[in-house]
């Protein structure tokens, strides 16, 4: 069914009787051609853009639990392209563009509220470290604008400017940057798939990788063996775990990363705003929840599950920024598993088995990447090769030396 | 996880140690020594440090998945990757 207007009316009129499910509740099949491990956002649109740009349907996108039940439903909804490298600034804005058609492209609402990030900045040099990080956006077409601190007072008056420890200077605004909703992000590209053919296979969890004289043939899962010759893995926070099932080893450490919402206020909160010299980053929902986060925990982790030293360091980041938020109540907090690449850029490439592809290492910042990396997966299983934008996001890079390290922070995983 | 047992200091609160890394993949290549990960989910071995107490080197084996710590002692010689 397509939605419109025309569609909301007419089902309205006849009760709500006849809406049929958005997607179908596929069994998996003996074969495909292409297997995609993993029903988070990565999977999907990876799936998605398989059927509309390359034209493959034989696909099946295999999720262990609920579709959007890991990452996907756990991350803070932010889209940006405000990069530093020539190996992300263009790839985060083909995401970019394709975040602001996503709707009419999907026919489905995401919810793409392009309300503005704006990072803050708190002394001289940071505030010329910005200002280069945003002439090379501007380079590379992207829009960003250098705030001076009576500038990002007029945006964001609520913020703490008179007397903490790190005292607002300005801030780097990026206007096109925002939120959109992650569960319709998941169900809009689910739906689009489907409705080309491809089978979202929910409660199917893959057990094993079959490998037959160097090449993937099948997948063993919870619901029986699916042979295929084309797999590939989108399941960033277990990429290690899943890829040992083909015996690959990984520059990737799981971590685990928190996030938390506030009861519901009236609005506040008309950015994104981000305070990285205290650990925090604040939105807030359309239901009047603040959303806000901060560090990753900071130690190797496969518990989907937080600790409180995380909390309180987070907290204290917000108290100090904004303390007006000091007596609204957290109602939720939640932690979400991250692949902690060891340059803090993600990995899209070929592997050493034939047939076996990776989508990984997305660290914090996958969110954001879905559209772009389901396109640029799609044509790499479609054709082999990889689109000029994820040529620097290659698995090899590590061992020739090519690093996109974003913070230059050395191979730590946890500090990148 | 809220805790771990300094072999000096005895129990201490997490937020003083500063977790390093896990433990490279294996004695291969200066690749696979520097960027390569084993990455269990039930058993991780680690380099921490306890920054705001003795700042001694410690090596921790825990299992990731629950968070329980399974041992905690001071980082021994080259075989364990040596202190940095």
């Amino acid at each position: 069914m397509r939605y419109s207007a025309f569609s909301l009316a007419w089902n309205a009129l006849t009760g709500n009787r006849n809406w049929t499910p958005a997607w179908r509740d596929a069994a998996p099949q003996d074969y495909y051609d292409v297997v995609i491990v993993g029903g988070g956002g990565h999977g999907l649109a990876t799936a998605y853009y398989l059927t509309k740009n390359h034209g493959i349907t034989k696909v099946a996108v295999l999720e262990k639990s609920w579709i959007g039940s890991g990452n996907a439903g756990r991350n803070t909804t932010i889209i940006r392209s405000n990069y530093l490298m020539p190996g992300n600034i263009p790839f985060y804005e083909w995401s970019m563009k394709l975040w602001e058609g996503l709707e009419q492209d999907l026919n489905y609402n995401t919810m793409v509220s392009q309300r503005g990030v704006l990072n803050l900045y708190h002394s001289d040099v940071q505030r010329d470290v910005f200002a280069r990080r945003g002439n090379a956006m501007r380079m590379h077409g992207v829009d960003a604008e250098l705030l001076d601190r009576e500038e990002v007072r007029a945006l964001v008056p609520y913020l703490e400017f008179e007397d903490s420890r790190f005292p607002i200077h300005g801030g780097l605004l990026q206007r096109r940057g925002g939120t959109a909703r992650h569960d319709a992000v998941v169900w809009g590209y689910a739906r689009g798939a489907d409705r080309r053919g491809v089978d979202v296979v929910q409660n199917c969890e893959v057990t094993g990788i079959q490998i037959f004289a160097g090449r993937v043939s099948g997948v063993e899962t919870t619901r029986g063996v699916i042979r295929t010759n084309k797999i590939a893995l989108a399941v960033a926070g277990s990429s290690s775990r899943v890829a040992a099932m083909a015996g690959l080893r990984l520059p990737i450490e799981s971590h685990v990363m928190q996030a938390f919402v506030s009861e519901g206020i009236k609005p506040l909160v008309d950015h994104v705003i981000t305070f990285g010299a205290g650990h925090f980053y604040i939105s807030q929902s359309d239901k009047g929840g603040l959303v806000f986060g901060g560090d990753i925990d900071g130690y190797n982790s496969y518990a989907q599950r937080g600790n409180l030293p995380a909390i309180e360091d987070v907290c204290e980041g917000g108290m100090a920024i904004m303390p007006v938020i000091g007596r609204v109540r957290i109602v939720r907090s939640w932690g979400g598993l991250v692949d902690m690449s060891m340059d803090g850029s993600p990995i899209i490439d070929r592997t050493s088995v034939e047939g076996l592809y990776l989508n990984a290492g997305w660290c914090y910042g996958g969110f954001k990447a879905i559209p772009a990396s389901g396109a640029a997966c799609a044509t790499l299983v479609a054709t082999g090769s990889a689109p000029d934008l994820i040529k620097a996001f290659r698995l090899s890079r590590f061992a020739t030396g090519h690093l996109l390290d974003e913070r230059g922070g050395g191979p730590f995983p946890a500090r990148q | 996880m809220t805790r771990l047992v300094c072999p000096f200091c005895g129990p201490r609160e997490l937020r003083e140690f500063e977790f390093y890394k896990t433990l490279p993949a294996g004695p291969g290549s200066a690749f696979a020594r520097i960027y390569e990960r084993v990455d269990r989910p039930e058993l991780s071995i680690e380099h921490w440090q306890h920054v705001e107490g003795c700042r001694g080197w410690l090596l921790v084996h825990r299992n990731p998945s629950t968070g329980a710590v399974l041992e905690t002692r001071l980082l021994g010689g080259a075989a364990e990757g040596g202190a940095p």
